[in-house]
């Protein structure tokens, strides 16, 4: 019974559209006549709208009410079985397989894919428009998967969710166009397809410049690439925010996993200050830290991926730390906590980032291609290079604060 | 390699019988037991050697069963002798729990002391090829992970779990194995946790439940191997002369609270602070699928990386993470509304 009616959807659906080449009185007003019966028990109201409205009132505006009515009866009725098995929508093969695996206990479930094809129709179209049921957005929140409405079917390998991300999208989009009001420069240095590192100063008590990277990106290149972010370790040693950031597209930061992401072809924006450049005093702002040891070099040299220098004004101001507690640090297994104007002062509110202006720039990528890979073990062409990458960046900055006129207008 | 690969299809099994003999410890056993039932089918195969305290109920004209317990002391030597006395190409060591047990000093014996024996009677009558049964918890869940732990990882599973201790004892006695003896081939074959419609052990109780319990804040990246890829990859290694340590992973990674949904169950998250807690009482009142040491699976990542399987074995697993997630909800659902035997009955 729940899947005849959910089988009748397309099929009523279709039919107001052969209306006119066939007898256009009797037809419409039998079909929906027809579906009375069939559902009488379970929606008499809806049922007798079906009824009720063809002979009634002018043509068009009645019959489409009722159709978006009728599937909701059968959420509730659908076996268990079938919302597992919906997870595979279209894909036949796996469905035969994941069936022939429960096959010898349940035969129900063979059946099911027949019992949604109804009596007659002409039976190529019918399943097409079958196919473009299972893949509608709607068919996959209403009986797709009852419990997992807000969230892909699967993260990919690194824990992106892009389902869960594009819940957030909205807030980011608000940070950087009202909030930050997020300046863009030298878009163009990045490719539009193949890896690159993209390496930038670090800033922030609660970094945000990893997702408002990711979010130029998306928005300002041409071929709206995607970009993963490296984030320190201790994000991941705390509850929710580990599982968070991880949702939202950052990545532990550590060798394997951006040489990993780099080989995969994407977009990489490292922080080489690490957890030196967002615990930075108020008064070292936009002073660039050591840059590691050369990871990120290394990984470029490696992967012979371009390495691209960015540079972040305003990240550093959002959380101006005056001090840092060591001793609270180190009882809360934290690397730093951050003393600001307002931070323990007005509870986790303080934590809220200063509407400070925020410019990025894109600089010159620099090309390590043409380096043997073994030039990843000279130490010295590593330092050096690495040396220049953050006297670039550091330029840049500079140059950036002076044109500066004022933190929040820029 | 590829030439081996090209052998057996048409000539050569029909006219030359190098029908080889396959032995395997703890053959009554999840995957022993259905390993034999596939090699039973395997043209390849001319004899299947059972070692175990019980003869597997799938074992056919083809198997010979040998009552062995690993625990006793002269198992050595009465190994040693089977293999002669069989001829054994092949011994495919499983012996070992696929749950962590209360019966820790006995697991010990079995586990870790059996394949002491098990190695010294390989030493004593060689066999051309050994496989051994491993597992990626082994590396152990931390937060200084990498999302996809290579081969070279080292294994850090948490010491203090007797269960995961006495694996990596193992995993190492089998490395010093395959150093002193180069003319053996020695495959590892490290397998992610298994799920799967038939599959019984800690994670299908602890999935089975109807409120899964998980840590608050955290939810790891978990990765799953069907049932019928785990077989796979024995047979694969079987037939395929690949020394060295592999891990046999299913593709594809997912949140541990998507797992949950996905297996149909509602979910608690509780305080890891707490957590440790309330499972040693539970786990020494044995309402607990594990002991708190597991508790590390449930907040970290332990994710490994299928590539050299891939590659150097040639395994492709046929399912997905997702895919066994959802092939386990599906038996399971059946099992909810009891039109399927429990899983530990079949």
């Amino acid at each position: 019974m729940p899947r005849k009616v959910l089988g009748d959807d397309p099929f009523a659906a279709t039919l107001p559209a052969k209306k006119p080449a066939k007898k256009p009185a009797e037809k419409p007003a039998k079909k929906p006549l027809g579906a009375t019966t069939k559902k009488s028990a379970k929606k008499p109201l809806g049922a007798a709208q079906t009824a009720v409205a063809p002979p009634a009132t002018v043509d068009a505006p009645p019959p489409p009410p009722p159709e978006p009515v009728a599937p909701a009866a059968p959420v509730e009725a659908r076996p268990r079985l079938d919302e597992i098995l919906g997870v595979l929508d279209g894909d036949a093969s796996l469905r035969a397989r994941v069936l022939e695996a429960l096959g010898a206990a349940e035969p129900e479930p063979r059946p099911a894919p027949e019992a949604a094809e109804p009596e007659a129709l002409a039976p190529t179209s019918e399943a097409a428009d079958d196919g473009a049921m299972m893949a509608s957005e709607f068919y996959r929140q209403h009986w797709g998967r009852i419990a997992m409405r807000d969230r892909s079917e699967a993260t990919d390998d690194f824990g992106l969710d892009p389902a869960y991300e594009a819940r957030w999208r909205p807030a980011w989009e608000f940070l950087y166009d009202r909030w930050w009001r997020v300046e863009v420069e030298g878009i163009h240095h990045i490719p539009s397809e193949g890896p690159a590192a993209l390496v930038a100063n670090h800033g922030g008590a609660v970094p945000f410049d990893g997702v408002m990277l990711s979010t130029a990106v998306r928005r300002e290149h041409p071929a709206q690439r995607q970009l993963r972010w490296l984030a320190e370790d201790f994000v991941f040693h705390m509850p929710f925010a580990g599982a968070f950031v991880n949702r939202i597209g950052a990545v532990r930061a550590c060798q394997e996993n951006a040489e990993r992401l780099i080989r995969q072809g994407n977009l990489v924006a490292l922080f080489p200050e690490g957890v030196k450049g967002i615990g930075k005093l108020y008064k070292d702002r936009y002073k660039l830290q050591r840059f590691g040891r050369g990871g990120h070099i290394k990984l470029a040299i490696r992967t012979r991926s371009p390495i691209i220098p960015v540079t972040i004004v305003g990240n550093e101001d959002t959380h101006p730390m005056l001090a840092g507690s060591d001793r609270l640090a180190k009882l809360l297994g934290m690397p730093y906590v951050p003393i600001t104007p307002t931070f323990p002062l007005l509870g986790p509110l303080g934590l809220l980032p200063l509407p400070a202006k925020w410019r990025i720039i894109f600089g010159e990528p620099i090309a390590v291609a043409h380096l043997p890979a073994e030039a990843a073990d000279d130490e010295l062409l590593v330092g050096r290079l690495n040396e220049k990458l953050r006297a670039t960046i550091q330029d840049t900055l500079d140059r950036a604060l002076r044109e500066r006129v004022s933190v929040f207008k820029g | 390699m590829s030439e081996a690969k090209q052998d057996p299809p048409s000539s050569v099994v029909k006219a030359a019988p190098p029908r080889r003999t396959i032995a395997l410890t703890g053959a009554d056993a999840f995957l022993g037991r259905n390993l034999i039932g596939l090699l039973e089918d395997d043209d390849r195969i001319g004899r299947i050697v059972a070692l175990d305290v019980k003869n597997p109920s799938t074992a056919g004209r083809k198997t010979r069963f040998y009552k062995v317990d690993l625990t006793q002391p002269t198992v050595d030597a009465r190994l040693a002798e089977i293999l002669a006395a069989e001829g054994v190409d092949t011994l495919l060591h499983m012996a070992f729990l696929a749950s962590p047990t209360h019966a820790g000093a006995w697991a010990h014996e079995l586990e870790s002391v059996g394949t002491m024996h098990v190695l010294n009677a390989c030493r004593e009558r060689p066999v051309r090829k050994l496989i051994l049964w491993s597992q990626t918890l082994l590396y152990g869940a931390s937060p200084s992970n990498p999302n996809f732990l290579t081969e070279r990882h080292p294994l850090r599973a948490n010491s203090e779990s007797r269960f995961l201790r006495d694996k990596v004892q193992v995993e190492e006695a089998v490395a010093r194995f395959a150093k002193q003896t180069p003319g053996t081939v020695v495959t590892t074959l490290r397998l992610a946790p298994i799920l799967g419609p038939t599959v019984h052990n800690y994670l299908t109780r602890y999935l089975g439940r109807r409120v899964v319990p998980r840590l608050m804040g955290f939810d790891p990246l978990m990765q799953f191997l069907h049932e019928v890829d785990a077989l796979a990859a024995f047979s694969r290694a079987i037939h395929r002369d690949a020394p060295g340590v592999f891990n046999v992973v299913g593709e594809g990674v997912l949140p541990l609270s998507t797992v949950i949904r996905l297996a149909g169950r509602s979910t608690v998250p509780i305080p890891h602070p707490v957590a440790a807690a309330v499972n040693s009482v539970l786990w020494s009142a044995q309402l607990s699928e594990a002991p708190p040491t597991f508790l590390d699976y449930l907040r970290w990542i332990c994710v490994a990386d299928g590539d050299k399987a891939r590659h150097e074995l040639q395994f492709h697993p046929s399912f997905t993470t997702r895919e066994a997630v959802v092939d386990f909800a599906g038996a399971q659902s059946l099992r909810d509304a009891r039109l399927l035997r429990p899983a530990e009955s079949l």
